[in-house]
């Protein structure tokens, strides 16, 4: 049970990470529907990078200007020249597929043994890995955990406590109020998407070299799509993203769980593995009541 | 004005796709292969027999299926990217009801009751998205999106347990008797009838699209769904049928591959159908007839890819290196072609002005 709680926490982290800058690019009515495509690409960066330097932190710098390439296109094709967000998400991200294997065989060739590098290491905190029970599950995680469950307060502060955020709120709700103040919504809108391309590459990362390793081009497999989902799932607020990821995080959990045990004898090994993607249709069945930001979506096309 | 916009979307069709393809041309330059070889021995080895030159119509088949299920909830402006999962479910169910059948009924029956059940199959799963949003008011974007990964995990489950080959050894289903093969079109090749039944499809999703009340209304709610709604069209039947349709579309591209081609039932297969479908119906900018061209050069690019990586060492990633460069490109000409378009209206203005 300890080990389910502490892998929950952890395989949140990368989700935590994506759901969070969805979040705060959302609010801006930017869904950045290349997610997926973002942690991909920081997946492979990372990979590269701390393969080939030998160090994790060139690896997660390697992801983050990844990440920050991979929206600053999606960025300028969806903001400025104000085409349609789902459909150059979908593009970009099966350019990104093409791209990392492509890449991945140009630098590495086509290696006989799979290549890995050590993960991430666990940091117990001291003392407070001491306690008992929540010890192992909060305060023995890497790095990257503690970093985000900093930021999520953090971005719940910015986003209703400060001017900034209440600018990031207005470009999605009534961006032509943002315009009057003489805020330029397009630059708004298309910074909240970088901040969400290193953001997402740091997510992507963590599934390469953060946790397993070693570098795939199914790494992600849909978990870019559960950061999207979360953030609508989390109603757009960073409070709703850290539950939504902690319910995420246990169902991956429970998958990895019951894979590592072997089949179990009630339920197939698929059904747990579908239980993220069940989970998200059940919920956005069930939630009634959503405060979508009114943009969402919606290029801004200034008046004249 | 009409023909200037044809212009346009040609002229900048084209030159989205020569740009694609040069772009991945240029990243072969890493590999340190000469981008300008390759695509000869691309363009004279898709052209070198009757084989290969077919297969392209083949690889195009499943395409214009799920290019045309993103292309018929689209009109209604609603987004189904669950084609992947759609086509899944139509193959399970396509290769399950020939195994079961093939040994009681005639062949040709038993092709008529599979590509049937396929319909009505990829036909529920997709109307579930409708559904759901149309009762609970759900994202029908992230549904579908959700959908595909279940579809994915019951078929790896059947692949596992019910459907598995005699023998047990890999996750696959046992072959198809020849009785239950698609018939082929053009001896000595794989072209199969499967293509016809898909130009058919796209002929017949244009007539329902633009001759039909149905296809009207379609279009009504895609507009302006608000507006559709005060003249008295129930956008929510709509929504159910639309994505009833748009999944049975995607379900058929199963029982073409499954009984048109692989002639048996493998684990993962064609993984990026549905993306690529997304793509052709981009590029034909949504018009069923534009996607049978569409997914032609898809269905090129496909062969010529895997040809490039038999020959010269390149890797087979290539493949999805064009289609997205493609695909980019050609959402950057949507852009050019409004810009142009403004341009004209403009110039239009200042001669009206000048009168």
């Amino acid at each position: 049970m300890i080990y389910l709680l502490s892998a929950t926490i952890m395989m949140g982290t990368p989700l935590l990470f994506g759901a969070l800058a969805e979040v705060i690019a959302e609010r801006t009515g930017m869904m950045v529907t290349a997610i997926e495509g973002i942690f991909l690409m920081g997946a492979w960066a990372g990979f590269v990078g701390g393969y080939l330097s030998g160090s994790l932190i060139v690896g997660f710098l390697a992801a983050m200007l990844a990440g920050l390439l991979v929206a600053s296109l999606y960025g300028w094709i969806c903001i400025y020249l104000k085409q349609h967000q789902v459909v150059t998400g979908v593009a970009i991200n099966l350019l990104v597929v093409g791209l990392c294997s492509f890449l991945y065989r140009v630098i590495f060739g086509v290696p006989i043994t799979p290549l890995t590098v050590n993960p991430l290491a666990t940091i117990p905190i001291p003392l407070l890995s001491e306690i008992p029970l929540l010890g192992p599950i909060l305060f023995n995680q890497n790095i990257l955990t503690y970093i985000i469950y900093v930021l999520a307060p953090l971005s719940y502060f910015m986003l209703y406590k400060t001017s900034i955020g209440l600018t990031i709120r207005s470009a999605g709700e009534n961006p032509e109020a943002v315009d009057v103040a003489g805020i330029n919504v397009l630059r708004v809108r298309f910074l909240t998407v970088l901040l969400a391309g290193v953001m997402g590459g740091v997510a992507g990362a963590f599934y390469s070299i953060g946790f397993l390793g070693m570098f795939t081009t199914n790494i992600i497999g849909g978990r870019g799509w559960i950061a999207f989902a979360i953030c609508f799932l989390g109603n757009w607020n960073p409070k709703g993203a850290v539950i939504g990821t902690l319910a995420f995080g246990f169902a991956e959990a429970i998958a990895i769980y019951m894979q590592s045990t072997g089949n179990s004898a009630l339920f197939p090994n698929e059904l747990f593995i579908a239980l993220p993607y069940i989970m998200t249709i059940v919920l956005t069945i069930s939630r009634k009541s959503f405060s979508v930001p009114a943009k969402l979506g919606v290029p801004y096309v200034k008046e004249n | 004005m009409m023909q200037a916009k044809l212009r346009d979307l040609l002229i900048t069709n084209i030159l989205a796709i020569v740009l694609g393809l040069v772009a991945s041309g240029l990243m072969l330059l890493f590999l340190g292969k000469n981008p300008v070889n390759a695509y000869s021995v691309l363009i004279t080895s898709v052209v070198r027999d009757g084989y290969t030159f077919a297969d392209i119509f083949v690889k195009a088949t499943p395409l214009m299926f799920t290019a045309l299920a993103f292309a018929f909830t689209y009109k209604a402006n609603l987004y189904n990217i669950g084609a992947q999962g759609q086509f899944y479910i139509g193959a399970v169910i396509a290769a399950a009801g020939s195994l079961l059948l093939q040994n009681i009924l005639p062949g040709w029956l038993v092709l008529i009751i599979t590509l049937l059940l396929t319909i009505v199959g990829g036909g529920l799963w997709g109307a579930f998205i409708g559904f759901v949003k149309a009762r609970y008011n759900s994202n029908e974007f992230l549904v579908s999106m959700m959908s595909t990964y279940v579809a994915l995990a019951i078929m790896n489950y059947l692949l596992r347990t019910f459907l598995i080959e005699g023998k047990a050894e890999y996750p696959q289903t046992d072959a198809l008797a020849a009785s239950v093969w698609l018939p082929r079109i053009i001896p000595g090749t794989r072209l199969h009838i499967g293509f016809v039944l898909a130009v058919l499809a796209c002929v017949g999703v244009w007539v329902l699209l633009y001759k039909t009340p149905l296809g009207y209304r379609i279009r009504a709610v895609g507009y302006n769904a608000g507006a559709a709604e005060m003249s008295g069209i129930n956008a929510k039947k709509l929504y159910m049928l639309a994505f009833f349709i748009s999944g049975a579309l995607a379900g058929v591209a199963g029982f073409t591959e499954v009984n048109g081609v692989q002639h048996m039932l493998v684990q993962g297969f064609n993984p990026d159908l549905g993306a690529a479908g997304i793509g052709i119906a981009i590029l034909a900018n949504g018009n069923p007839i534009g996607i049978i061209f569409a997914a032609i050069l898809f269905g090129a690019l496909k062969v010529g890819g895997t040809i490039m990586g038999q020959m010269s060492g390149i890797p087979s990633s290539i493949i999805e290196l064009m289609q997205g460069f493609v695909m980019v490109f050609v959402i950057l000409s949507y852009f050019v072609r409004t810009w142009l378009e403004n341009n004209r209206e403009k110039r239009k203005l200042q001669k009206a002005v000048a009168k």
